[in-house]
Protein backbone atom coordinates (compact mmCIF):
# COMPACT_ATOMS: atom_id res chain seq x y z
CA UNK A 1 0.00 0.00 0.00
CA UNK A 2 1.42 3.37 -1.02
CA UNK A 3 1.19 6.07 1.64
CA UNK A 4 -0.62 9.33 0.99
CA UNK A 5 1.60 12.32 0.34
CA UNK A 6 1.67 15.30 2.71
CA UNK A 7 -0.10 17.54 0.23
CA UNK A 8 -3.09 15.22 -0.04
CA UNK A 9 -3.26 14.80 3.72
CA UNK A 10 -3.24 18.55 4.07
CA UNK A 11 -5.97 18.99 1.45
CA UNK A 12 -8.03 16.41 3.38
CA UNK A 13 -7.47 18.33 6.61
CA UNK A 14 -8.54 21.56 4.90
CA UNK A 15 -11.68 19.94 3.45
CA UNK A 16 -10.46 20.52 -0.08
CA UNK A 17 -10.77 16.97 -1.43
CA UNK A 18 -13.68 15.93 -3.64
CA UNK A 19 -16.29 13.41 -2.44
CA UNK A 20 -14.62 10.40 -4.02
CA UNK A 21 -11.18 11.52 -2.85
CA UNK A 22 -12.47 11.87 0.70
CA UNK A 23 -13.87 8.35 0.62
CA UNK A 24 -10.58 7.01 -0.73
CA UNK A 25 -8.62 8.94 1.91
CA UNK A 26 -10.79 7.72 4.78
CA UNK A 27 -10.46 4.17 3.58
CA UNK A 28 -6.70 4.54 3.40
CA UNK A 29 -6.38 6.17 6.83
CA UNK A 30 -8.47 3.38 8.36
CA UNK A 31 -6.04 0.83 6.98
CA UNK A 32 -2.67 2.64 7.26
CA UNK A 33 -1.31 3.34 10.76
CA UNK A 34 1.67 5.32 9.43
CA UNK A 35 -0.57 7.74 7.55
CA UNK A 36 -2.86 8.09 10.58
CA UNK A 37 0.07 9.09 12.76
CA UNK A 38 1.31 11.43 10.08
CA UNK A 39 -2.12 12.97 9.66
CA UNK A 40 -2.54 13.54 13.39
CA UNK A 41 0.86 15.22 13.58
CA UNK A 42 -0.07 17.43 10.64
CA UNK A 43 -3.38 18.33 12.31
CA UNK A 44 -1.62 19.34 15.52
CA UNK A 45 1.03 21.44 13.75
CA UNK A 46 -1.46 23.14 11.49
CA UNK A 47 -3.74 23.92 14.39
CA UNK A 48 -0.95 25.54 16.45
CA UNK A 49 0.29 27.58 13.52
CA UNK A 50 -3.27 28.50 12.58
CA UNK A 51 -3.95 29.75 16.11
CA UNK A 52 -0.96 32.05 15.89
CA UNK A 53 -1.89 33.36 12.47
CA UNK A 54 -5.45 33.93 13.65
CA UNK A 55 -4.24 36.38 16.30
CA UNK A 56 -4.10 38.82 13.38
CA UNK A 57 -7.87 38.68 13.04
CA UNK A 58 -9.15 42.22 13.35
CA UNK A 59 -10.90 43.09 16.59
CA UNK A 60 -12.80 45.96 15.01
CA UNK A 61 -16.20 45.62 13.43
CA UNK A 62 -15.93 45.63 9.68
CA UNK A 63 -19.55 46.13 8.91
CA UNK A 64 -18.73 49.76 8.19
CA UNK A 65 -16.51 49.03 5.18
CA UNK A 66 -18.40 50.54 2.30
CA UNK A 67 -17.13 49.50 -1.13
CA UNK A 68 -19.57 51.94 -2.72
CA UNK A 69 -18.15 54.90 -0.84
CA UNK A 70 -14.61 53.68 -1.43
CA UNK A 71 -15.36 53.39 -5.13
CA UNK A 72 -16.80 56.91 -5.26
CA UNK A 73 -13.62 58.24 -3.67
CA UNK A 74 -11.53 56.17 -6.03
CA UNK A 75 -13.38 57.58 -9.03
CA UNK A 76 -12.84 61.09 -7.82
CA UNK A 77 -9.13 60.35 -7.55
CA UNK A 78 -9.14 58.91 -11.06
CA UNK A 79 -10.80 62.05 -12.35
CA UNK A 80 -8.27 64.25 -10.65
CA UNK A 81 -5.23 62.12 -11.40
CA UNK A 82 -4.84 63.81 -14.74
CA UNK A 83 -5.26 67.13 -13.03
CA UNK A 84 -2.44 67.51 -10.56
CA UNK A 85 -3.52 70.99 -9.64
CA UNK A 86 -6.66 69.83 -7.86
CA UNK A 87 -5.39 66.75 -6.19
CA UNK A 88 -3.96 68.81 -3.39
CA UNK A 89 -7.35 69.85 -2.14
CA UNK A 90 -8.52 66.28 -1.67
CA UNK A 91 -5.22 65.26 -0.20
CA UNK A 92 -5.17 68.25 2.07
CA UNK A 93 -8.31 67.16 3.84
CA UNK A 94 -8.32 63.48 2.97
CA UNK A 95 -10.09 61.24 5.44
CA UNK A 96 -7.08 59.07 5.29
CA UNK A 97 -4.66 61.09 7.36
CA UNK A 98 -1.41 59.44 6.48
CA UNK A 99 -0.61 60.78 3.02
CA UNK A 100 -1.91 64.20 3.79
CA UNK A 101 -1.19 65.62 7.18
CA UNK A 102 1.30 62.89 7.86
CA UNK A 103 3.52 64.41 5.29
CA UNK A 104 2.71 67.85 6.51
CA UNK A 105 4.30 66.80 9.73
CA UNK A 106 7.53 66.98 7.99
CA UNK A 107 6.63 70.29 6.63
CA UNK A 108 10.01 71.79 6.70
CA UNK A 109 11.92 69.06 5.04
CA UNK A 110 9.01 68.83 3.03
CA UNK A 111 9.27 72.18 1.69
CA UNK A 112 12.65 71.05 0.52
CA UNK A 113 11.16 68.09 -1.22
CA UNK A 114 8.04 69.72 -2.45
CA UNK A 115 8.74 69.39 -6.11
CA UNK A 116 9.77 65.80 -6.16
CA UNK A 117 6.30 64.42 -6.25
CA UNK A 118 4.37 67.07 -8.04
CA UNK A 119 1.03 65.36 -8.11
CA UNK A 120 0.93 64.67 -4.42
CA UNK A 121 0.47 66.81 -1.38
CA UNK A 122 1.77 70.01 -2.78
CA UNK A 123 0.13 72.26 -0.32
CA UNK A 124 0.94 70.31 2.78
CA UNK A 125 4.54 70.18 1.92
CA UNK A 126 4.85 73.91 2.01
CA UNK A 127 2.70 74.19 5.09
CA UNK A 128 5.60 75.13 7.27
CA UNK A 129 3.78 77.92 8.98
CA UNK A 130 2.89 78.22 12.56
CA UNK A 131 -0.78 78.88 11.94
CA UNK A 132 -2.55 79.56 8.69
CA UNK A 133 -4.06 83.00 8.45
CA UNK A 134 -4.03 83.54 4.73
CA UNK A 135 -3.60 81.71 1.48
CA UNK A 136 -1.36 82.52 -1.41
CA UNK A 137 -1.03 80.80 -4.76
CA UNK A 138 2.11 80.36 -6.79
CA UNK A 139 2.37 78.71 -10.19
CA UNK A 140 5.16 76.26 -10.70
CA UNK A 141 6.29 74.05 -13.54
CA UNK A 142 6.44 70.42 -12.44
CA UNK A 143 7.46 69.36 -15.94
CA UNK A 144 10.77 71.10 -15.44
CA UNK A 145 11.45 69.00 -12.43
CA UNK A 146 10.94 65.49 -13.59
CA UNK A 147 8.85 63.82 -16.20
CA UNK A 148 8.05 60.75 -14.18
CA UNK A 149 6.79 62.05 -10.88
CA UNK A 150 3.84 59.74 -10.30
CA UNK A 151 3.22 58.07 -6.98
CA UNK A 152 5.01 54.94 -8.12
CA UNK A 153 8.17 56.62 -9.35
CA UNK A 154 11.41 55.94 -7.55
CA UNK A 155 11.70 59.43 -6.05
CA UNK A 156 8.18 59.20 -4.66
CA UNK A 157 8.95 55.84 -3.15
CA UNK A 158 12.19 57.16 -1.67
CA UNK A 159 10.30 60.01 -0.11
CA UNK A 160 7.55 57.77 1.22
CA UNK A 161 10.20 55.55 2.76
CA UNK A 162 11.90 58.59 4.20
CA UNK A 163 8.69 59.70 5.87
CA UNK A 164 7.71 56.26 7.06
CA UNK A 165 11.11 56.01 8.75
CA UNK A 166 11.19 59.53 10.14
CA UNK A 167 7.69 60.51 11.16
CA UNK A 168 6.56 59.57 14.65
CA UNK A 169 2.83 59.60 15.22
CA UNK A 170 2.05 61.05 18.60
CA UNK A 171 -1.73 61.10 18.26
CA UNK A 172 -3.83 58.99 15.91
CA UNK A 173 -7.11 60.36 14.63
CA UNK A 174 -8.88 56.99 14.79
CA UNK A 175 -11.94 56.27 12.71
CA UNK A 176 -14.00 59.31 11.75
CA UNK A 177 -17.25 59.83 13.67
CA UNK A 178 -20.34 59.97 11.52
CA UNK A 179 -22.65 62.71 12.74
CA UNK A 180 -26.39 62.39 12.25
CA UNK A 181 -26.96 66.14 12.22
CA UNK A 182 -25.14 69.41 11.91
CA UNK A 183 -25.72 70.07 15.60
CA UNK A 184 -24.18 66.75 16.54
CA UNK A 185 -21.23 67.39 14.21
CA UNK A 186 -20.63 70.75 15.87
CA UNK A 187 -20.74 69.09 19.27
CA UNK A 188 -18.28 66.40 18.18
CA UNK A 189 -15.95 68.90 16.53
CA UNK A 190 -16.12 71.49 19.28
CA UNK A 191 -16.69 74.37 16.88
CA UNK A 192 -19.66 75.68 14.85
CA UNK A 193 -20.28 74.03 11.48
CA UNK A 194 -21.37 75.96 8.42
CA UNK A 195 -23.78 74.56 5.87
CA UNK A 196 -24.73 75.32 2.27
CA UNK A 197 -28.26 76.67 2.63
CA UNK A 198 -29.13 76.29 -1.05
CA UNK A 199 -28.47 72.52 -0.99
CA UNK A 200 -30.51 71.63 2.08
CA UNK A 201 -29.15 69.24 4.67
CA UNK A 202 -25.83 67.48 3.97
CA UNK A 203 -26.05 63.84 2.87
CA UNK A 204 -23.33 62.87 5.30
CA UNK A 205 -21.11 64.57 7.86
CA UNK A 206 -17.90 63.03 9.11
CA UNK A 207 -15.78 64.35 11.94
CA UNK A 208 -12.17 63.26 11.75
CA UNK A 209 -10.32 63.06 15.05
CA UNK A 210 -7.33 65.12 16.08
CA UNK A 211 -3.93 63.88 15.07
CA UNK A 212 -0.36 64.87 15.75
CA UNK A 213 3.02 63.97 14.31
CA UNK A 214 6.59 64.96 14.74
CA UNK A 215 9.93 64.39 13.14
CA UNK A 216 13.50 65.46 13.44
CA UNK A 217 15.28 66.57 10.31
CA UNK A 218 18.46 64.80 9.34
CA UNK A 219 20.14 67.14 6.89
CA UNK A 220 22.52 64.48 5.59
CA UNK A 221 19.66 62.19 4.74
CA UNK A 222 17.72 64.94 2.99
CA UNK A 223 20.78 65.82 0.96
CA UNK A 224 21.24 62.18 0.02
CA UNK A 225 17.64 62.11 -1.14
CA UNK A 226 18.15 65.25 -3.19
CA UNK A 227 21.19 63.67 -4.82
CA UNK A 228 19.13 60.62 -5.68
CA UNK A 229 16.55 62.75 -7.41
CA UNK A 230 19.25 64.66 -9.25
CA UNK A 231 18.91 67.96 -7.40
CA UNK A 232 22.10 68.16 -5.39
CA UNK A 233 22.34 71.78 -6.53
CA UNK A 234 19.69 72.75 -3.98
CA UNK A 235 21.07 73.90 -0.66
CA UNK A 236 19.55 72.86 2.61
CA UNK A 237 20.04 75.54 5.24
CA UNK A 238 22.23 74.62 8.18
CA UNK A 239 19.46 75.71 10.50
CA UNK A 240 17.30 72.80 9.36
CA UNK A 241 19.61 70.10 10.66
CA UNK A 242 18.35 68.48 13.84
CA UNK A 243 15.24 70.65 13.88
CA UNK A 244 12.24 69.07 15.58
CA UNK A 245 9.03 69.76 13.71
CA UNK A 246 5.76 69.01 15.46
CA UNK A 247 2.37 69.26 13.79
CA UNK A 248 -1.01 69.09 15.46
CA UNK A 249 -4.04 68.76 13.24
CA UNK A 250 -7.37 69.61 14.92
CA UNK A 251 -10.64 67.85 14.16
CA UNK A 252 -11.76 68.13 10.54
CA UNK A 253 -15.42 68.17 9.48
CA UNK A 254 -16.35 66.93 6.00
CA UNK A 255 -19.92 67.56 4.88
CA UNK A 256 -21.03 65.92 1.66
CA UNK A 257 -23.96 67.17 -0.40
CA UNK A 258 -25.26 64.81 -3.09
CA UNK A 259 -24.32 61.21 -3.89
CA UNK A 260 -20.87 61.08 -5.50
CA UNK A 261 -21.43 57.65 -7.02
CA UNK A 262 -24.40 58.71 -9.10
CA UNK A 263 -24.63 62.47 -9.34
CA UNK A 264 -22.56 65.56 -8.91
CA UNK A 265 -21.58 66.04 -5.30
CA UNK A 266 -20.10 68.90 -3.33
CA UNK A 267 -17.81 68.73 -0.33
CA UNK A 268 -17.64 71.45 2.28
CA UNK A 269 -14.65 70.86 4.52
CA UNK A 270 -13.92 72.86 7.64
CA UNK A 271 -11.04 72.69 10.05
CA UNK A 272 -9.24 74.97 12.42
CA UNK A 273 -5.76 75.70 11.17
CA UNK A 274 -3.23 73.03 12.02
CA UNK A 275 -0.41 74.24 14.23
CA UNK A 276 3.15 73.59 13.28
CA UNK A 277 5.91 74.03 15.81
CA UNK A 278 9.33 74.70 14.43
CA UNK A 279 12.53 75.89 16.11
CA UNK A 280 12.64 79.70 16.22
CA UNK A 281 15.98 79.85 14.43
CA UNK A 282 14.79 77.86 11.45
CA UNK A 283 14.98 80.00 8.34
CA UNK A 284 11.66 79.29 6.71
CA UNK A 285 12.18 81.54 3.71
CA UNK A 286 15.39 79.74 2.75
CA UNK A 287 13.72 76.38 2.95
CA UNK A 288 10.70 77.54 1.00
CA UNK A 289 13.02 78.93 -1.63
CA UNK A 290 14.71 75.55 -1.99
CA UNK A 291 11.31 73.91 -2.24
CA UNK A 292 10.08 76.20 -4.96
CA UNK A 293 13.30 75.75 -6.90
CA UNK A 294 12.79 72.04 -6.68
CA UNK A 295 9.25 72.54 -7.90
CA UNK A 296 10.54 74.10 -11.07
CA UNK A 297 10.92 77.83 -10.32
CA UNK A 298 14.17 79.41 -11.22
CA UNK A 299 16.27 80.63 -8.37
CA UNK A 300 15.57 84.34 -8.93
CA UNK A 301 11.80 83.84 -9.11
CA UNK A 302 11.80 81.69 -6.01
CA UNK A 303 13.84 84.26 -4.11
CA UNK A 304 11.60 87.07 -5.22
CA UNK A 305 8.39 85.21 -4.33
CA UNK A 306 9.68 84.22 -0.92
CA UNK A 307 10.34 87.84 -0.04
CA UNK A 308 6.64 88.59 -0.49
CA UNK A 309 5.29 85.90 1.80
CA UNK A 310 5.07 85.73 5.56
CA UNK A 311 5.98 82.09 5.95
CA UNK A 312 4.74 81.89 9.50
CA UNK A 313 1.11 82.50 8.61
CA UNK A 314 0.57 81.74 4.93
CA UNK A 315 -0.50 78.50 3.33
CA UNK A 316 1.13 78.52 -0.06
CA UNK A 317 -0.56 76.46 -2.72
CA UNK A 318 1.58 75.67 -5.71
CA UNK A 319 -0.40 75.13 -8.91
CA UNK A 320 1.23 73.60 -11.96
CA UNK A 321 1.31 76.24 -14.67
CA UNK A 322 0.01 73.92 -17.37
CA UNK A 323 -3.46 73.46 -15.97
CA UNK A 324 -6.14 75.32 -14.15
CA UNK A 325 -6.42 78.95 -13.27
CA UNK A 326 -7.04 80.82 -10.07
CA UNK A 327 -8.54 84.08 -8.97
CA UNK A 328 -9.08 85.99 -5.79
CA UNK A 329 -12.74 86.23 -4.84
CA UNK A 330 -14.83 87.44 -1.95
CA UNK A 331 -16.35 84.66 0.13
CA UNK A 332 -18.04 84.73 3.52
CA UNK A 333 -16.82 88.28 4.03
CA UNK A 334 -13.15 87.50 3.48
CA UNK A 335 -10.76 87.02 0.58
CA UNK A 336 -10.77 83.53 -0.90
CA UNK A 337 -8.93 81.69 -3.65
CA UNK A 338 -10.95 80.03 -6.38
CA UNK A 339 -9.17 77.47 -8.52
CA UNK A 340 -10.94 76.22 -11.61
CA UNK A 341 -10.11 73.90 -14.42
CA UNK A 342 -11.81 72.20 -17.32
CA UNK A 343 -11.04 68.75 -18.52
CA UNK A 344 -12.96 66.42 -20.78
CA UNK A 345 -15.61 69.15 -21.06
CA UNK A 346 -16.12 69.07 -17.33
CA UNK A 347 -15.34 72.01 -15.08
CA UNK A 348 -14.26 71.61 -11.50
CA UNK A 349 -13.72 74.18 -8.81
CA UNK A 350 -11.96 74.37 -5.48
CA UNK A 351 -12.69 77.38 -3.34
CA UNK A 352 -10.51 77.91 -0.29
CA UNK A 353 -10.62 80.60 2.37
CA UNK A 354 -9.51 81.29 5.91
CA UNK A 355 -11.74 83.03 8.43
CA UNK A 356 -11.29 83.39 12.16
CA UNK A 357 -8.58 80.74 12.26
CA UNK A 358 -10.67 78.22 10.32
CA UNK A 359 -9.69 76.85 6.91
CA UNK A 360 -12.71 76.15 4.72
CA UNK A 361 -12.90 74.56 1.33
CA UNK A 362 -15.66 73.90 -1.13
CA UNK A 363 -15.07 71.53 -4.02
CA UNK A 364 -17.31 70.20 -6.74
CA UNK A 365 -18.09 70.05 -10.42
CA UNK A 366 -19.19 73.18 -12.17
CA UNK A 367 -18.04 76.66 -13.04
CA UNK A 368 -16.63 79.41 -10.88
CA UNK A 369 -20.07 81.02 -10.75
CA UNK A 370 -21.54 77.75 -9.40
CA UNK A 371 -18.93 77.82 -6.66
CA UNK A 372 -19.65 81.43 -5.79
CA UNK A 373 -23.42 80.87 -5.80
CA UNK A 374 -23.04 77.98 -3.36
CA UNK A 375 -20.64 79.95 -1.21
CA UNK A 376 -23.16 82.79 -1.06
CA UNK A 377 -25.62 80.42 0.58
CA UNK A 378 -23.23 79.58 3.45
CA UNK A 379 -24.95 79.76 6.79
CA UNK B 1 -16.35 40.15 -16.94
CA UNK B 2 -17.62 41.06 -20.33
CA UNK B 3 -20.26 43.53 -19.20
CA UNK B 4 -18.98 46.31 -21.36
CA UNK B 5 -16.71 47.02 -24.22
CA UNK B 6 -13.27 45.49 -23.69
CA UNK B 7 -10.13 47.31 -24.62
CA UNK B 8 -6.48 46.88 -23.78
CA UNK B 9 -6.08 50.64 -23.42
CA UNK B 10 -8.86 51.65 -21.05
CA UNK B 11 -11.02 49.90 -18.54
CA UNK B 12 -14.67 49.64 -19.23
CA UNK B 13 -16.02 51.58 -16.27
CA UNK B 14 -18.81 49.13 -15.47
CA UNK B 15 -16.34 46.24 -15.48
CA UNK B 16 -13.90 48.04 -13.25
CA UNK B 17 -16.64 49.10 -10.86
CA UNK B 18 -17.88 45.51 -10.63
CA UNK B 19 -14.40 44.25 -9.77
CA UNK B 20 -13.90 47.01 -7.23
CA UNK B 21 -17.23 46.46 -5.47
CA UNK B 22 -16.79 42.70 -5.46
CA UNK B 23 -13.27 42.64 -4.07
CA UNK B 24 -12.78 45.80 -2.02
CA UNK B 25 -14.14 44.73 1.37
CA UNK B 26 -12.35 41.40 1.31
CA UNK B 27 -9.06 43.00 0.26
CA UNK B 28 -9.35 45.57 3.06
CA UNK B 29 -10.13 42.75 5.51
CA UNK B 30 -6.97 40.87 4.50
CA UNK B 31 -4.87 44.01 4.74
CA UNK B 32 -6.24 44.91 8.16
CA UNK B 33 -5.10 41.51 9.39
CA UNK B 34 -1.72 42.11 7.92
CA UNK B 35 -1.25 45.73 8.97
CA UNK B 36 -3.43 45.99 12.07
CA UNK B 37 -4.69 49.42 11.04
CA UNK B 38 -7.87 50.14 9.14
CA UNK B 39 -6.87 53.43 7.53
CA UNK B 40 -3.50 52.05 6.48
CA UNK B 41 -5.23 48.98 5.04
CA UNK B 42 -7.60 51.14 3.01
CA UNK B 43 -4.70 53.16 1.64
CA UNK B 44 -2.89 50.03 0.51
CA UNK B 45 -6.11 48.60 -0.97
CA UNK B 46 -6.61 51.85 -2.82
CA UNK B 47 -3.06 51.64 -4.17
CA UNK B 48 -3.70 48.08 -5.38
CA UNK B 49 -6.82 49.18 -7.26
CA UNK B 50 -4.88 52.07 -8.74
CA UNK B 51 -2.40 49.62 -10.12
CA UNK B 52 -5.21 47.49 -11.48
CA UNK B 53 -6.70 50.56 -13.09
CA UNK B 54 -3.44 51.10 -14.91
CA UNK B 55 -3.52 47.53 -16.26
CA UNK B 56 -6.57 47.62 -18.53
CA UNK B 57 -5.18 44.73 -20.58
CA UNK B 58 -6.11 42.44 -17.69
CA UNK B 59 -9.81 42.85 -18.46
CA UNK B 60 -9.46 40.96 -21.73
CA UNK B 61 -8.04 37.66 -20.62
CA UNK B 62 -6.46 38.32 -17.26
CA UNK B 63 -7.31 36.77 -13.94
CA UNK B 64 -8.38 40.09 -12.46
CA UNK B 65 -9.45 38.94 -9.00
CA UNK B 66 -6.27 36.93 -8.52
CA UNK B 67 -4.16 39.83 -9.73
CA UNK B 68 -5.71 42.17 -7.16
CA UNK B 69 -5.17 39.72 -4.30
CA UNK B 70 -1.57 39.15 -5.33
CA UNK B 71 -0.83 42.85 -5.76
CA UNK B 72 -2.59 43.91 -2.57
CA UNK B 73 -0.81 41.34 -0.44
CA UNK B 74 2.54 42.22 -2.03
CA UNK B 75 1.96 45.88 -1.25
CA UNK B 76 0.71 44.92 2.21
CA UNK B 77 3.86 42.96 2.99
CA UNK B 78 5.99 45.90 1.82
CA UNK B 79 3.96 48.23 4.00
CA UNK B 80 4.24 45.81 6.90
CA UNK B 81 8.01 46.03 6.77
CA UNK B 82 7.81 49.79 7.27
CA UNK B 83 5.06 49.40 9.87
CA UNK B 84 7.20 46.92 11.82
CA UNK B 85 9.90 49.54 12.02
CA UNK B 86 7.42 52.14 13.23
CA UNK B 87 6.03 49.67 15.72
CA UNK B 88 9.34 49.78 17.53
CA UNK B 89 8.81 53.47 18.20
CA UNK B 90 5.15 53.83 18.88
CA UNK B 91 3.66 53.57 22.31
CA UNK B 92 1.69 50.36 22.60
CA UNK B 93 -0.64 52.05 25.04
CA UNK B 94 -1.90 54.37 22.36
CA UNK B 95 -3.00 51.52 20.16
CA UNK B 96 -4.49 49.61 23.02
CA UNK B 97 -6.68 52.51 23.89
CA UNK B 98 -8.18 52.21 20.42
CA UNK B 99 -8.30 48.49 20.08
CA UNK B 100 -8.70 47.10 23.56
CA UNK B 101 -10.93 44.07 23.70
CA UNK B 102 -13.67 43.11 26.09
CA UNK B 103 -11.22 40.65 27.61
CA UNK B 104 -9.41 43.48 29.36
CA UNK B 105 -6.28 45.51 28.87
CA UNK B 106 -3.75 42.83 29.82
CA UNK B 107 -5.19 40.29 27.41
CA UNK B 108 -5.29 43.00 24.81
CA UNK B 109 -1.64 43.82 25.38
CA UNK B 110 -0.54 40.20 25.09
CA UNK B 111 -2.65 39.64 22.02
CA UNK B 112 -1.27 42.80 20.45
CA UNK B 113 2.31 41.77 21.11
CA UNK B 114 1.69 38.31 19.69
CA UNK B 115 0.16 39.89 16.61
CA UNK B 116 3.28 41.90 15.99
CA UNK B 117 5.44 38.83 16.40
CA UNK B 118 3.38 37.03 13.79
CA UNK B 119 3.68 40.03 11.50
CA UNK B 120 7.43 40.25 12.06
CA UNK B 121 7.79 36.58 11.09
CA UNK B 122 5.66 37.10 7.98
CA UNK B 123 8.11 39.76 6.82
CA UNK B 124 11.03 37.43 7.52
CA UNK B 125 9.89 34.50 5.36
CA UNK B 126 9.66 34.44 1.56
CA UNK B 127 7.02 36.92 0.36
CA UNK B 128 5.24 34.22 -1.67
CA UNK B 129 4.93 32.05 1.44
CA UNK B 130 3.76 35.01 3.53
CA UNK B 131 1.14 35.79 0.87
CA UNK B 132 -0.08 32.21 0.91
CA UNK B 133 -0.43 32.17 4.69
CA UNK B 134 -2.18 35.50 4.98
CA UNK B 135 -4.61 34.69 2.18
CA UNK B 136 -5.39 31.25 3.56
CA UNK B 137 -5.87 32.67 7.06
CA UNK B 138 -8.25 35.20 5.53
CA UNK B 139 -10.40 32.32 4.31
CA UNK B 140 -9.48 31.86 0.64
CA UNK B 141 -10.16 28.38 -0.75
CA UNK B 142 -7.48 26.37 -2.56
CA UNK B 143 -9.02 27.38 -5.87
CA UNK B 144 -8.98 31.06 -4.93
CA UNK B 145 -5.43 30.77 -3.64
CA UNK B 146 -4.32 29.12 -6.88
CA UNK B 147 -5.86 31.97 -8.87
CA UNK B 148 -4.37 34.63 -6.66
CA UNK B 149 -0.88 33.18 -6.69
CA UNK B 150 -1.00 31.85 -10.23
CA UNK B 151 -0.14 28.28 -9.24
CA UNK B 152 -1.84 24.89 -9.65
CA UNK B 153 -4.54 23.83 -7.21
CA UNK B 154 -3.06 20.34 -7.03
CA UNK B 155 0.11 21.56 -5.33
CA UNK B 156 -1.63 23.77 -2.78
CA UNK B 157 -1.56 21.37 0.17
CA UNK B 158 2.17 20.87 -0.20
CA UNK B 159 2.78 24.60 -0.57
CA UNK B 160 0.80 25.34 2.57
CA UNK B 161 2.69 22.69 4.54
CA UNK B 162 6.00 24.16 3.43
CA UNK B 163 4.98 27.75 4.13
CA UNK B 164 3.77 26.84 7.63
CA UNK B 165 6.91 24.83 8.34
CA UNK B 166 9.00 27.84 7.37
CA UNK B 167 6.80 30.12 9.48
CA UNK B 168 7.20 27.84 12.53
CA UNK B 169 10.95 27.61 12.03
CA UNK B 170 11.34 31.42 11.89
CA UNK B 171 8.95 32.00 14.72
CA UNK B 172 10.83 29.64 17.00
CA UNK B 173 14.16 31.12 15.95
CA UNK B 174 12.95 34.58 16.93
CA UNK B 175 10.75 33.86 19.92
CA UNK B 176 11.75 30.46 21.29
CA UNK B 177 12.03 31.86 24.81
CA UNK B 178 8.66 33.54 24.82
CA UNK B 179 6.43 30.99 23.17
CA UNK B 180 5.58 27.37 22.88
CA UNK B 181 4.75 26.39 19.35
Amino acid sequence: MTCMDDGSLRAHLDGELSGSEVAEMNQHLAACADCRVHFEKLCAETSRTGDLLKTMAPVADFSTISPTTAYALFRSQVRSSDQPDTLWIRRLFAASWRPAWGLAAAAVVVAILVGVSPVRTWAQRVLTMLRVQKISVVTIDPGALMSNGGPNSRPSKLIDQFFSDSVVVTMKPGEPDVASSVAQAAELAGYPIQTLGSLGAPQSIEVNGESAFQMTIDRDRVETLLEEVGRSDINIPESANGALIAVRVPKIVRSRYGDCSTTNCVYLIQAPSPTVSVPPDLNMAEIAEAALELAGMNSAEAHSFCQTVDWTSTLVIPIPSNSGSYQTVSVDGVEGTLITETRAQQSRYSLLWVKNGMIDSLTGQGSSSDALALAASLQ
Amino acid sequence: MGMGESSSEHWDEADFRAVFLEQYARIVGILVRLLGDRSHAEEVANDAFWRLYRQPALQIDGNVGGWVYRTATNLGIDALRAANRRHQHEATAGRLAEESTAAGPLDGLLREEKCWRVRAVLTAIKPAQAQLLILRTSGLSYKELAEALDVKVSGMGTMLNRAEAEFRKRYLALYRNEEEL
